[in-house]
């Protein structure tokens, strides 16, 4: 696992506290967007897809604060939107910094290079830059030839500078997984901290609703990917997590984990689906119907749903709040989970498809 | 959309390849008849889920444009309403159910038109064209 032994301890400590405290419900990370406006116009994404006078809007710095404080999480994702974009995004970030809190700036690292010198590396803060694969993968998936190359360079120089970064990549169906393999190999070589993943998931607002897998097929390509690690990889989340997507453990939702603040309010239930709004976090954990949610809730929004604002809560609770989480945990981080049936698995996917073709980012098959 | 039509099984969501997705309906442009509460509950349910402004024609005869970004339900129309946002007012408004006599969806839905299917068309339309460096732009903030 890629992630310093502070960082470890103050979650480590949180969720210890929090547990002894007896409280059932607690968060982990707070995700702020304090924007809804972006610089890409990626097809799919169900963030950004507003009116004009809603993208103008945006958090305060003191509302952003406000939130931090009033949810008390020790981590905060900041996404949007493209936070870059926000003017005095400089100044949040500074400001929850100062709150020794671990902040996470998701970006798309098209003006990363350039806004570089505004930003001070600390531990406590972490660029994320949005990348979902190699070159021709991304370039096509965030609709814009020449994305992949404006944001390595953002992260190249972020690097050099002192700055902890990590990639963050969302998989979609139809991703090769040898490709997703050979993508971490590129990234690590940049010298990041280590790789963010998610499987994609059809929330309901976005736009495209027929390229999301079930959570079969999720298994199977994460197993594929991360079965047979190599040594350079690391990973920025909890190796439980991983597993979870592996198919090797189960968990249940804990939407409550990494609460949502917009310029709307607290967002129910959870980052992705949008039930309402409510105006303090207190009220979020006390009025929102948890019960409807989740797997077991039968709920078909939540059918296909292994995102990490769901299940990496319970997974790093797992890992810090029992002895056999705790050595699961240890054991995730040299494990390099070699399994026959994954290469076997890599191969197929590898061997080309008679009398197909497929579009460069794999969505699209087609017969030649 | 909020009326959950099936429930899945642990199995079902087990065994999912793929999932099915929502179904979005072409609102831009309905007005919707609200001869029922139940009709009028079930309009501003969709206006919520809406990615446009909105027309709410109140009782009182003002005209609201709005963007609906909740709601809250009970029992009566009076202690529902709708939270929105209106263009060039920086405040969050509410208004009861029970004050609202006409709904327009009048603004641009902006969520048409781009599923990923209308993206891969278009890439390949403009590169059979000989484009080069190939985008989708961001909507104009007007």
């Amino acid at each position: 696992m890629a992630i310093p032994i502070s960082q470890m301890w103050t979650v480590s400590t949180y969720v210890l506290k929090n547990r002894l405290a007896g409280r059932k419900r607690f968060s982990l990370t707070l995700m702020l967007e304090p924007l809804f406006r972006c610089s890409l116009a990626c097809a799919g994404c169900g963030k950004v897809q507003y009116p004009p006078h809603i993208l103008k809007r945006q958090l305060t710095p003191e509302e952003c604060f406000a939130a931090v404080e009033e949810c008390g999480a020790p981590m905060v994702a900041i996404p949007g939107g493209e936070p870059l974009l926000h003017p005095q995004i400089t100044e949040i970030v500074n400001g929850l910094v100062a709150r020794k809190k671990y902040v996470y700036l998701c970006t798309n690292a098209l003006e990363l290079k350039h806004r570089l010198p505004e930003f001070t590396p600390s531990k406590y803060l972490t660029f994320s830059v949005h990348l979902d694969g190699q070159r021709e993968h991304h370039d096509f998936g965030v609709c814009r030839d020449g994305a992949y190359d404006i944001a390595i360079e953002g992260i190249k120089e972020a690097v050099r500078r002192g700055f902890r970064v990590t990639t963050n990549a969302t998989f979609f169906d139809g991703v090769d997984p040898n490709n997703a393999r050979a993508f971490f190999d590129e990234v690590m070589a940049m010298g990041v901290e280590g790789i963010i993943l998610s499987p994609g998931y059809s929330y309901d607002k976005a736009p495209d609703q027929h390229h999301f897998m079930g959570r079969a097929r999720v298994r199977r390509l994460f197993r594929a990917i991360l079965s047979n690690r190599k040594p350079t990889w690391k990973f920025n989340m909890s190796p439980l997590f991983l597993e979870f997507l592996m198919g090797d453990r189960n968990y249940e939702c804990v939407p409550w984990g990494m609460p949502t603040y917009n310029i709307f309010g607290w967002q129910k239930p959870c980052y992705l689906l949008q039930d309402g709004f409510v105006d303090s976090y207190k009220e979020l954990l006390e009025t929102t119907d948890w019960e409807k949610y989740g797997v077991p809730s039968g709920n078909p929004k939540c059918a296909n749903c292994m995102v990490s604002c769901g299940y990496e809560t319970p997974a790093v609770i797992d890992g810090f709040t029992t002895w056999k989480g705790f050595l699961a945990m240890a054991r995730g981080n040299f494990n390099k989970y070699p399994d026959s049936q994954a290469l076997k698995q890599l191969s197929e996917a590898a061997a080309p498809a008679e009398q197909t073709e497929q579009c460069c980012c794999c969505h699209e098959e087609t017969k030649s | 959309m909020t009326v959950e039509v099936q429930k899945y099984t642990m199995e079902q969501v087990e065994a999912l390849e793929v999932a099915p997705g929502a179904d979005h309906e072409n609102l831009e442009g309905w007005v919707p008849a609200l001869a029922t509460d139940d009709a009028l509950r079930d309009a501003l349910e969709k206006a919520f889920d809406y990615r446009g402004d909105v027309t709410l024609t109140l009782k009182s005869g003002e005209r609201i444009e709005a963007y609906i970004f909740n709601r809250h339900t009970a029992a009566t129309l009076d202690n529902s309403c709708v939270q929105y946002f209106a263009p060039d007012d920086p405040e969050k408004h509410k208004v009861s159910y029970a004050e609202i006599a006409r709904i327009e969806f009048t603004g641009k839905d902006r969520a048409a038109g781009k599923h990923w299917e209308d993206w891969v068309k278009n890439y390949n339309e403009r590169k059979a064209a000989g484009e080069t460096n190939i985008a989708l732009a961001p909507d104009a903030l007007e």
